[in-house]
């Protein structure tokens, strides 16, 4: 990406890897979480197949998921927002802890396709990604046309989304094959850290274990639901 | 008596400086007191447009462009681009000056830095005035004497303070740009 340096991007996203479970939601099963831990990670990422969706359009998943790979492209650190399969993460969090945004994803996702096709000349999805950064640098700073209100809000609030997808729990949908936390170091949630494992830690040898929280007993599987499934906590 | 002097030798001093020569600058693109075309503005491609200049005196060792809006910012104007430390044998920009950090600059623009811009980003981007009146566009540009030692990252401000008292030559090229209500 360009305008969002990948560098800067991996420290402040440092925070939402720290806080993996925070933003529980509904329409998600809660047991049965992603498929997260299938392929081994040598494996190199593949590219999304599409998947049912729960609450975005086909159309609004094609501009979101493209949008959400240059905001974290692929590059030479490895996969990004795309294979976290961050889109997915909002698309289902839109009918739980996101689903006040709904609205504003239908209006934005249109908005912008809709400047890009007038200022570049096509779908957004369809633009090279160096046209892709221009419309988002239009729209992250508030100059993109045809938006209910500023178009740096929408471009805020994808940001934000796509941050928590690709570095949240993949419980949640995002972070599929903990490519986040691969991204920025992470290890992964653990309940004991030894003294070897410490020093592991400061010469980066310690091996990501590559589980959600969800798979030790002591977290609660979350829901936002008016009923909730289980669980006496929500994050 | 001795404060009458030291105005006198100042004013002596100020006088020896000579008035910048006047820098003509043109665009294959851009006519002056004309809209901007729109590939150059946010309702196209934004891409910088191209520029020209002639009338750069000998002695220049580098030039510096601005582009500033002064319909606009708080306080005006407000600053679509900024760039810097092109080599004085250029005689223009072409379009397009890639906004990606780490891409090469033109051949004939190699060591040129892009400055802070109003939207406090470090590479062009056009104009994109609220509706309501034409806005102007001045695409300033500075020859420099050799002297100027110039980071990377600086504001419209900073530029112009850090030239002071090293600006050799000037002109400017002024288009317009309007967006309708929608």
């Amino acid at each position: 990406m360009t305008f969002i340096s990948r560098r800067d991007l991996l420290k402040r996203a440092g925070l939402a890897a720290a806080l993996p479970v925070a933003h529980p939601f509904q329409g998600h099963d809660a047991h049965s979480p992603a498929p997260v831990t299938e392929r081994p990670p040598e494996t190199p990422a593949l590219q999304p197949q599409r998947e049912p969706l729960e609450h975005l359009t086909a159309a609004e998943s094609d501009v979101l998921d493209a949008v959400v790979a240059r905001l974290i492209p692929t590059d030479e650190h490895g996969p990004g927002a795309r294979e976290a399969r961050a889109a997915r993460y909002i698309d289902r969090a839109l009918g739980g802890a996101l689903a006040s945004s709904r609205q504003a994803y239908a209006a934005g996702l249109a908005a912008l396709d809709r400047y890009a096709r007038s200022s570049r000349g096509a779908a957004f999805a369809q633009l090279s990604p160096t046209d892709q950064d221009s419309v988002l640098i239009d729209v992250e700073t508030g100059t993109a046309t045809g938006f209910t209100g500023s178009s740096a809000a929408f471009f805020n609030l994808v940001r934000t989304h796509t941050w928590q997808g690709t570095f949240g729990d993949p419980y949640y949908g995002g972070n599929a094959n903990f490519v986040g936390w691969d991204l920025i170091g992470y290890p992964g949630i653990r309940t004991v850290v030894t003294a070897e494992d410490q020093k592991r830690l400061e010469r980066h040898e310690l091996k990501p274990n590559h589980k959600s929280a969800y798979d030790t007993d002591m977290f609660n599987k979350a829901t936002a639901s008016a009923a909730p499934r289980g669980g006496d906590h929500a994050d | 008596m001795r404060g009458a002097l030291a105005a006198v030798a100042l004013a002596v001093v100020m006088g020896a400086q000579t008035a910048p020569a006047t820098i003509v600058v043109t665009s294959p693109a851009l006519r002056a007191d004309q809209p901007i075309p729109r590939d150059y503005t946010a309702d196209g491609r934004n891409w910088s447009p191209p520029l020209g200049w002639s009338g750069v005196p000998a002695g220049a060792k580098s030039i510096a462009v601005v582009c500033e809006d002064p319909d606009a910012g708080n306080p005006p104007p407000f600053v679509h681009w900024v760039i810097y430390n092109i080599p004085s044998s250029a005689t223009g920009v072409p379009e397009n000056i890639p906004f990606e950090p780490g891409a090469p600059m033109p051949a004939q623009m190699a060591g040129a830095i892009q400055g802070l811009s109003g939207f406090r980003r470090p590479f062009y981007r056009g104009p994109a005035p609220p509706p309501g009146k034409p806005h102007h566009y001045h695409f300033v540009v500075y020859a420099l004497d050799g002297s100027v030692d110039l980071k990377p990252g600086l504001t419209r401000a900073e530029l112009l303070d850090a030239i002071k008292g090293h600006i050799v030559g000037q002109g400017e090229l002024v288009a317009t740009y309007e967006r309708k209500p929608a």
